[in-house]
């Protein structure tokens, strides 16, 4: 992910829904690139999140299908830049944006494809975590590590708003 | 004057495809380059790993096919257990071979549904705002949504034998991971969220009649369009016929003469070797006796298609025999003829998955050999865009001391700079602006081969085109980008 605005678009509404689809895009063998799989590992940890979890290297055609079953999508992505608090929300909507070869379908373009041709436009985020290291190694950078603590608890404070223990 | 040409390193990690175009004092083409940002780190990586991690690491080299490489690496690990590819019990051959041709059938489809179409349902010189998916998916929705089913049909022979469509084992050493269930062998016989593998088959005649009734309608421009002579190589089965999962290695010359003679496997060493260029990352492989000059091939369905002596499927072999009589037998040389080539296989995929379907042997538990330890293994596998290598060398603790990878977008490196030449010389020749149509016309020739230019990394919104024209003095004329 490297185009974001400047600002966050929190997410309304509790995100801990049964008709929530949380997708991580990443590869965890090229360093902070699995920021989007540790979040979602960080999430399956701790018990309680009711929606579904899709791990993906690339989204593609088919997730427009997919995301067409939610309500809510919430995708989580590594981000090549400087982000004020190392993450940020921001709200994804339907757009044709579309590479010249197979291995990459923009998150808008996915959504421009659910509304089209299954008529379905969920509400969707995209959440950004900023990265330091993109060579190969298994592991997150300690900057890197930071920042998805920091996302990781964004989310929970927006996934259970009364606090776990009373959700 | 040659202008100097530099990639910049921070783009390794980008995927990143450039085009430069150079002209001469009168503004004629000289040359053109495609520079590829191949990322070749990972035979590094490997290194020092124990050899049964190597078909789980090596599934990250490539989002689109990890597959691919998954079954490749799990070949040559194979052998390092001490068994040869006969040695594999039929459950664990039938059940890999599932997954290798549910993973060919999705990646053809969605090339074809979202690369191939938008360029054949609306021109190349349609705007751009039409020439891509959404178009098709609000004016051709039915072809879309086929394009999508069958995509998925694919992925989810994938997650069936594998677990999950990331992060799944499927091969192990010596075999499978698991089984087939009757309940999962079942889900792809019947209609359910998915078609069935008689639909399935029945939207591939339909997709391949679509085709050829376009080349009907626009054989001048797809027989001619970045139409160059080429060697083809691919696998071979016994009888020479198709073969996707395990064969002999057979290369033939633009005129259809043999110039490697179904080799085995663990031969390519002997014929094979790659070479460099100061303006790529990304290495040449050619036939060592045929030199760098005239021994590069082509790979791919086009290949496949031009190598092989018949398809072992009827209704395939059909589509392949007029495939060939179009060209009189001779191979077919023309790049955009990879699309038909590309649903052939396709069709061809879909049968064979449904004669694993009805094969009881996918349904055994016995799914593990292992013989005496050796300390090298070699795989081959023709994976969506071409031949693809893995050759892995281990210590006495099983370490990996040597990997070796030619990916597919390796093998065609010559191939994709020639068609851009080609591009170059008949479309941007003394033009002093690159326009958008022309700038489609050099992503057309590219996307034919569909090119992984950096494997497995994270591209999402960075894997732009950027064409720049230079004149004889080096100075940059004009540039375009896509985004």
């Amino acid at each position: 992910m490297n185009a974001i605005g400047t600002d966050h678009n929190w997410p309304s509404g509790p995100l801990n829904r049964k008709d929530t689809l949380l997708i991580g895009i990443g590869n965890s063998s090229r360093a902070d690139d699995g920021l989007g799989w540790s979040f979602l590992e960080a999430v399956e940890n701790e018990p309680g999140f009711e929606g579904d979890i899709e791990y993906r290297y690339q989204l593609q055609v088919e997730d427009a299908a997919l995301m067409a079953n939610y309500a809510l999508v919430i995708i989580v992505d590594a981000f090549q830049g400087r982000l004020a608090e190392g993450f940020q929300w921001q709200a994804c909507r339907p757009a044709p944006q579309f590479e010249f070869t197979t291995h990459a379908l923009a998150p808008a373009s996915v959504l421009f494809l659910c509304r089209d041709l299954y008529g379905a436009t969920p509400t969707t985020y995209l959440l950004a975590i900023e990265g330091a290291e993109w060579g190969l190694k298994e592991g997150l950078s300690p900057s890197a590590l930071a920042n998805l603590n920091a996302a990781v608890a964004s989310f929970r404070q927006l996934a259970w708003p009364a606090g776990k223990e009373t959700a | 004057m040659t202008s100097k040409i530099t990639i910049d390193p921070v783009t390794r990690v980008e995927g990143h495809g450039k085009v430069t175009v150079h002209l001469d004092a009168e503004g004629a083409v000289q040359d053109a380059f495609f520079h590829i940002v191949e990322f070749r780190g990972f035979e590094r990586f490997v290194q020092g790993r124990p050899y049964w991690e190597a078909p789980v690491l090596v599934q990250r080299l490539c989002g689109i096919c990890p597959v691919s490489h998954h079954l490749a690496a799990a070949k040559a690990i194979d052998q390092i257990v001490g068994i040869d590819p006969e040695d594999l019990s039929s459950t664990a051959t039938k059940l890999r071979r599932l997954l290798h041709y549910g993973q060919v059938l999705q990646s053809h489809a969605l090339h074809f549904f979202y690369l191939a179409s938008p360029d054949l349902l609306f021109g190349f010189d349609a705007p751009p705002e039409k020439r891509n998916v959404a178009a098709v998916a609000v004016e051709h929705k039915e072809l879309a949504t086929r394009g999508i089913l069958m995509r998925k049909f694919g992925q989810e022979v994938i997650r069936a034998i594998a677990g999950k469509k990331i992060h799944g084992i499927a091969a192990v050493p010596g075999g499978v991971h698991k089984t087939f269930t009757l309940q999962e062998r079942d889900y792809f016989l019947q209609e359910n969220d998915t078609p069935s593998i008689d639909t399935l088959i029945q939207w591939a005649q339909e997709t391949v009649n679509f085709i050829k009734s376009y080349h009907d309608k626009h054989y001048q421009w797809l027989d001619t369009f970045a139409r160059y002579p080429s060697g083809h190589l691919g696998l071979v089965g016994p009888a020479g016929e198709l073969e996707l999962y395990h064969g002999r290695l057979r290369a033939i010359d633009a005129n259809g003469n043999k110039t490697l003679n179904d080799i085995p496997n663990n031969a390519y060493i002997k014929y094979f070797a790659e070479g460099v260029a100061k303006w790529s990352y990304m290495k040449f492989p050619y036939l060592k006796h045929l030199g760098l000059r005239d021994g590069w091939n082509r790979v791919g369905p086009l290949a496949r298609l031009n190598v092989c002596d018949s398809i072992p499927t009827p209704l395939a072999h059909k589509e392949w025999v007029e495939f060939r009589n179009y060209t009189n037998g001779k191979p077919n040389n023309s790049t955009m003829h990879s699309h038909w080539a590309r649903l052939i296989e396709i069709l061809y995929c879909a049968e064979v998955i449904k004669v694993l379907l009805e094969d009881d042997a996918v349904l055994g538990d016995d799914l593990l050999r292992e013989g005496p330890r050796r300390p090298e293994g070699i795989g081959i596998i023709e994976a969506p865009r071409g031949t693809l290598i893995h050759h892995y060398q281990v210590d006495e603790k099983g370490m990996i001391t040597k990997c070796n990878l030619i990916v597919s977008t390796t093998h065609n490196n010559e191939p994709m700079n020639r068609a851009v030449r080609w591009v170059a010389q008949n479309v941007l020749n003394k033009q002093p602006r690159i326009t958008e149509a022309m700038l489609n016309e050099v992503e057309v020739a590219i996307r034919a081969y569909d090119p992984c230019l950096s494997c497995a990394t994270h591209a999402l919104g960075k894997m732009p085109l950027h064409l720049e024209v230079f004149d004889h003095e080096g100075n940059l004329l004009d540039e375009r980008y896509r985004n």
